[in-house]
């Protein structure tokens, strides 16, 4: 997989065929979940509508932690084979990450107020989810800051794989301490504990969010990648005149 | 195999004289440290205005994170002059491990910036009004998450060797990292606050700092092999 994308030609190539389907495949899940979510599911027995939020909360907030494990992940890659393209795809994850744990606080909150009777508690997945922003955060502004790209590709990879310990505090923290927020109902052991017809819409809404953001990683990485050509062109142009 | 050991240590001991005698030169960045940090103390009872029970609870809070922000001004020129003026590409070129030379630092910054901030410690903690059972376990508790706070900013100034206004990223990059350390720092006096035992958040503080002593050492020199690769 990753031999086969490595070559940007081959990665633009498949992904010229990819990303018009990709976009319709994953807007179509969204329209369906949102559909199912807001018009054809049940209300919550204590929480009324209010319960809809979920929908969005949720998935985004699996996208913020699974994207950062990606940044990481290809962090590795940039660091270990000194790829280009990982760095590329690394730095077209972080502000999409950034965003939906940006969302997830945003909804989190919007969903607490009426809820828990406050936007915002500092219960531990909520300070962890905040922590991971500042992570992303750390990764965009660190990649930025250097006079060669280069130097902040490496640095900044370095601080995505550190950052990497945050994510089993989050994933765990409701286990680990109890407050406000509810502990895992999907992931667990012995099986969801969500009913069927709210797990259809809110699986609709997840697999729409990851597709949808893997589709803005693609567009974005092709972005990159046109940007470095127009560099190269440029040195070259100079070089010639030089010469 | 013994004697490169032996020579090891005393490359290690070595390094820790050479800093802290470089530091001892001058003392103006330990004068504005602890400055800072009394400055840091003085502005909360002026905020919370001076109750004397508002301060109580907030005190051991106020300290763990006066010594956070304290540290922030020296940490950016912990590594920066040594890199600038080419002492570290000399070292990474030596035999000698680089994971060694930043071990030593680490220890030398704790030594020489950290050590004064524990000593004075105990008078923030008067001027704040804590009750005199804590603070004992209040010079404990910094004292052991201390050096896993200057070990993080280690790595930190290792993070940024070379970056554009770097003195403004830092903080963003390493408070998040330093947060298990207040928690569990703070923790230890709030147990004692309530009458429980304060030896489960001492020992996590502990557990941590290790952890930090083992892999910082090794996160800070690849970082500091990657700048110089620059």
């Amino acid at each position: 997989m990753f031999d086969l994308l490595a070559n940007p030609n081959r990665f633009k190539k498949i992904t010229n065929k990819l990303e018009p389907s990709l976009l319709v495949i994953s807007l179509l899940f969204i329209i369906f979940g949102l559909y199912f979510s807001l018009f054809d599911s049940p209300k919550d027995y204590q929480q009324g509508d209010a319960v809809r939020i979920m929908y969005v909360h949720v998935p985004s907030a699996w996208l913020a932690s699974f994207l950062y494990l990606s940044l990481a992940i290809s962090s590795i890659f940039y660091l270990v084979w000194k790829h280009p393209l990982a760095d590329l795809i690394s730095s077209s994850i972080a502000p999409i990450g950034a965003l939906f744990s940006i969302l997830t606080l945003i909804t989190g909150s919007l969903w607490g107020k009426p809820m828990w009777g406050t936007w915002w508690v500092w219960d531990a997945r909520l300070t962890s989810m905040l922590i991971l922003f500042f992570f992303y955060l750390g990764f965009i502004l660190l990649h930025n800051a250097f006079e060669r790209k280069v130097d902040g590709s490496k640095s900044a990879s370095v601080l995505a794989i550190i950052g990497i310990i945050n994510l089993p505090i989050i994933k765990f923290s409701v286990d680990w301490w109890h407050t406000l927020h509810q502990p895992a109902s999907i992931l667990k052991f012995d099986g969801p504990s969500i009913d069927n017809q709210m797990l259809l819409p809110l699986t609709l809404m997840i697999i729409g969010f990851g597709l949808f953001s893997l589709y803005l990683i693609i567009v974005n990485v092709k972005t990159k990648l046109i940007e470095k050509k127009c560099e190269a062109l440029i040195l070259k142009l100079n070089l010639k005149e030089l010469l | 195999m013994n004697s490169v050991y032996s020579s090891w240590s005393s490359i290690f001991i070595a390094h820790i004289k050479r800093d802290i005698l470089t530091n001892s030169r001058s003392l103006i960045d330990l004068i504005s440290i602890v400055g800072f940090m009394i400055l840091i103390i003085i502005l909360f009872p002026l905020g919370l205005g001076p109750i004397q029970e508002k301060l109580n609870i907030v005190s051991n809070a106020v300290i763990w994170v006066g010594l956070i922000l304290a540290i922030m001004p020296s940490l950016e020129k912990l590594l920066q002059k040594d890199f600038e003026n080419g002492w570290l590409d000399q070292i990474a070129t030596s035999p000698i491990p680089l994971e060694i030379i930043m071990l030593s630092k680490g220890i030398s910054y704790w030594l020489i910036m950290l050590i004064p901030l524990i000593i004075t410690s105990p008078i923030f903690a008067i001027f704040l009004d804590m009750d005199l059972k804590n603070i004992p376990w209040l010079v404990i508790s910094i004292s052991s998450g201390s050096l896993a706070i200057s070990l993080i900013g280690l790595s930190g100034s290792a993070l940024i060797l070379g970056a554009r206004r770097g003195n403004i990223l830092l903080p963003i990059l390493i408070i998040p990292l330093m947060t298990p350390i207040l928690i569990f720092g703070v923790g230890v006096n709030e147990a004692i606050k309530i009458n429980a035992s304060p030896y489960g958040n001492l020992f996590l503080l502990l557990a941590l700092t290790l952890v930090y002593l083992v892999i910082s050492p090794f996160i800070s020199a690849l970082l500091v092999r990657i700048a110089i690769g620059r």
